[in-house]
């Protein structure tokens, strides 16, 4: 019924367009523990949606199923046309069309930041090294780092280093980008430089879907906002329907108590 | 500005201009804050609260007191043994001592030197051959204790957890039982695995590879081959960036070493010419005279010496000029300095005999790489292949045909030998496995998924993110289990296996001189320790991760 109002919401030029990540019913167990509870939603091309919820509703477990670190147990999840199922190459396929932003970087601590970026680019996509080191210097400057290429992750700030990921994200040059609290782990000071950087990509016209605790944020730049709790998506709408006028009693609940 | 096939470069401006701004800032304060300072100094302070002098003072109080406290030791232990009849000296080593060596490269060594020198190889043989089978059966147990193989895990995991919890003088004790187990070796003694392994009393014999005649001619082949493999090698690097393409620069290089050494077999017998050149090295060696060599080591020491104070002074250097040293800075100049002294007194003085050692032990060891070349001991041309291969053989004795024994040109091992290196093998496999476990374990989750997100496959991810972060973790544990390992051969004596302990305790029983040979096991023990160090310390450096 939320779920109805909310397709509602969306304006009629985000439904013309064509899906990029489609899940139908999703459902995903730890052991007797029920971590997905059918999550069915579609996310449109150059579409920025931000997924809201509290602790361990399951916002990391979902956008992880999407490029296939967890395992989903039921219902179907497509991108871009392509079905996850457990044939590698349609894996394959989806990882280097999904990139993905963690909370704690997971840059390589043993490779240089143009290692970092360059490194799939020249072994999946088979670049040669200019092309790819080329690219990674233009990741750098719009990204706003371009002096730190030789230096190592060890070397950088927080702020900085979760700059890099996203250049080496960017670098395999994705049709969707998945960011699961990108700036949690960061201080204050360095949480708007990142941020600036996904607007930025959003303007871009980048489909993304983000995990965040940054309302501002999901206010600002998201088209549509999901709310999820105990694994089960409870509202969606525009950030407008979700801030000011949520139906849900949840919703309202959560937002009382971040507020 | 980065157009397409433009090989992109550092951005140097940037680092320079950075630089700069720095230069200036360091330079102002440093101006401002030493102005404010002369005033303070203007104040005398009293001599004994004065941490310049305080410092030197007390630097000197402990040399003196190393010095004192080495000499008065030194002094009174000569004086005991004096007393008690203890001589102290090294003629033993070219004495002969009168007694036979089971196992090693001379049964009868004719002097007590080379008694410990046969010693010392058994040593560095046990060393060696455990340390690379340790290391092998290490990764194996490792890897299976963490893989998903119920079966392979299982197992790996009671070898480990067994192995470990014995004490490696009983698992000694028990593999010497084991292979007491061995009959006698008998005419008919049967062969195993197809004649490839005979087992008894005597020890297990196995097929030998061996440097034959052409040995050296064929490795000069081998030689020239890795350096065009490095060229090569570049080169396919240098396409792979150009192209993207895999060119497989590892094994196209592997192939022109190899083709190198398929060539080599054939055309060894070119280089027996070597001969001339190498010969006359070694007489230019054999003619120089001790002092130059004397002269020489002065200059290297002196100029070490230089070299290593130049080079602190300027790592002190900062842009704005000399740095003012801080007093440690002097003790470590003045260090430096008093070291290249001792180094001169002790090449005029104390050991001028070196010198004339170096000038012998060079021009030998040119002799010897001489007559590598050119012909043999008997004065045949070297026409053989460069290896030899023997199987093992039961045979007669030349001069007692009614007992039997392994045909010499195989390899034997004897159970005393194979006792120990199994129990050193594998005691130090298990904790070589708990290394290579734990490396790959210390390596974050958030690797693996990075390297998925970014679309690398399984055996890139291993080859690229989880293998070198892996080993640079385990690095540092495993130098120290080497380093364990060949301190730990010297339990040999359990297994009455000659290594150079053992050896060492005839030659004290027959010379009585303890205290020389307890210096000459220190220092073997001390650079086979220095050696592993330096080795692993090599690596860790190189592959150290950056931090800030
Ligand atoms: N590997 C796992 N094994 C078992 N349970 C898990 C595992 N990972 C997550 N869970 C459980 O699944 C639920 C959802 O976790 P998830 O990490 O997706 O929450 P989240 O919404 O991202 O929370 P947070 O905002 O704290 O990151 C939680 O109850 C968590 O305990
Ligand atoms: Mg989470």
């Amino acid at each position: 019924m939320s779920i109805s109002d909310a397709t509602q919401a969306v304006s009629e030029e985000l439904a013309a367009r064509d899906d990029m990540i489609v899940c139908e019913g999703v459902d995903k167990w730890y052991g007797d523990f029920q971590a997905l509870k059918g999550v069915t939603a579609t996310v449109k091309e150059r579409e920025v949606v931000v997924v809201l919820g509290p602790s361990g509703s399951g916002k990391s477990t979902w956008i992880r199923t999407i490029n296939r670190l967890e395992v989903h147990q039921g219902g179907r999840i497509l991108v871009d046309g392509v079905e996850l199922t457990n044939d590698t190459r349609n894996i394959e396929q989806i990882r280097s069309e999904v990139g993905m932003v963690f909370q704690s970087f997971n840059l390589f601590p043993h490779l240089t930041v143009m290692d970092n970026i360059t490194l799939a680019p020249r072994w999946v996509r088979k670049q040669s090294r200019p092309d790819a080191e080329a690219k990674a210097m233009e990741l750098l400057d719009r990204v706003g780092i371009p002096e730190q290429a030789l230096k190592f992750p060890g070397q950088l700030s927080g702020g900085q280093q979760q700059r890099v990921a996203i250049a080496r994200s960017l670098a395999m040059e994705p049709r969707v980008m998945l960011f699961d609290e990108p700036t949690s782990a960061l201080d204050p000071e360095m949480i708007s430089e990142v941020l600036d950087v996904m607007k930025d990509l959003a303007r871009g016209g980048m489909t993304m879907m983000v995990v965040t605790h940054e309302m501002g944020f999901a206010r600002e730049v998201a088209d549509r906002i999901i709310f999820m709790e105990s694994g089960e998506i409870v509202e969606v709408g525009t950030p407008q329907h979700f801030f000011e006028s949520p139906s849900e009693d949840r919703t309202k609940l959560f937002l009382s108590q971040i507020l | 500005m980065w157009g397409a096939g433009t090989r992109f470069q550092l951005p140097t401006a940037v680092f320079a201009r950075n630089t700069h701004v720095n230069e200036d800032a360091v330079v102002t304060t440093t101006e401002t804050s030493s102005s404010s300072l002369i005033a303070t100094q203007q104040e005398r302070v009293p001599l004994y609260r004065n941490t310049t002098v305080i410092k030197w003072v007390l630097q000197v109080i402990v040399l003196a007191l190393v010095i004192f406290a080495g000499w008065f030791f030194g002094q009174q232990a000569a004086d005991n043994l004096a007393q008690k009849g203890v001589q102290f000296d090294f003629d033993f080593i070219n004495i002969n001592q009168g007694f036979d060596i089971a196992f090693g490269i001379d049964a009868n060594p004719d002097t007590g030197g080379r008694a410990l020198w046969v010693g010392m190889v058994n040593t560095i043989r046990l060393a060696l051959a455990a340390i690379i089978v340790a290391s092998i059966l290490g990764v194996v147990l490792g890897v299976s204790r963490l893989s998903n193989n119920w079966i392979a895990n299982r197992v790996s995991s009671i070898i480990i957890e067994t192995l470990r919890n014995i004490p490696l003088l009983v698992q000694i004790f028990i593999w010497v039982v084991v292979f007491q187990q061995f009959g006698r070796l008998e005419a008919d003694t049967p062969a195993r695995l197809g004649g490839l392994l005979f087992t008894s009393a005597r020890g297990v014999s196995i097929p030998r590879i061996f440097a034959a005649d052409g040995f050296y001619q064929w490795l000069i082949w081998v030689l020239i081959g890795a350096v065009v493999a490095r060229f090569v090698y570049k080169n396919r690097v240098a396409v792979r960036d150009a192209t993207g393409n895999d060119t497989f620069a590892g094994p196209v290089a592997a192939g022109v070493v190899l083709l190198f050494a398929l060539i080599g077999w054939f055309a060894h017998r070119i280089w027996g010419f070597l001969e001339v050149p190498l010969q006359a090295i070694s007489d230019a060696w054999g003619s120089v005279p001790q002092s130059i060599v004397q002269i020489l080591l002065s200059v290297l020491a002196i100029g070490g010496s230089a070299l290593w104070i130049k080079r602190f002074l300027d790592a002190r250097r900062t842009p704005a000029g000399l740095a003012k040293l801080t007093d440690d800075d002097y003790f470590r100049i003045v260090f430096s300095v008093l070291s290249a002294v001792v180094a001169l007194v002790f090449f005029w003085v104390i050991w001028p005999g070196l010198s004339s050692w170096i000038v012998n032990s060079g021009s030998d060891f040119w002799q010897v790489a001489a007559d590598k070349f050119g012909t043999d001991n008997q004065g045949n041309e070297r026409t053989g292949g460069p290896f030899g291969f023997a199987m093992p053989d039961v045979v007669p004795n030349e001069r007692n045909p009614n007992i039997v024994q392994y045909n010499l040109e195989a390899l034997t091992l004897p159970i005393e030998f194979m006792a120990i290196f199994s129990a050193l093998t594998l005691y130090t496999a298990v904790f070589i496995a708990e290394i290579v476990r734990g490396g790959i374990l210390a390596v974050p989750k958030g690797q693996t998924e990075a390297a998925d997100a970014i679309g690398l496959s399984r055996l890139q991810a291993l080859r690229f993110i989880i293998l070198p972060q892996a080993f640079r973790v385990s690095l540092p544990p495993l130098g120290n289990q080497y380093l364990n390992l060949t301190k730990n051969t010297s339990l040999a004596i359990a297994a009455l296996y000659t290594d150079v302990y053992v050896v060492g305790n005839t030659v004290i029983n027959q010379s009585g001189r303890v205290l020389s040979v307890f210096l000459i096991w220190m220092a073997f023990y001390l650079t086979l320790s220095l050696i592993i160090s330096v080795v692993v310390n090599f690596f860790n450096v190189r592959l150290a991760i950056v931090e800030r």
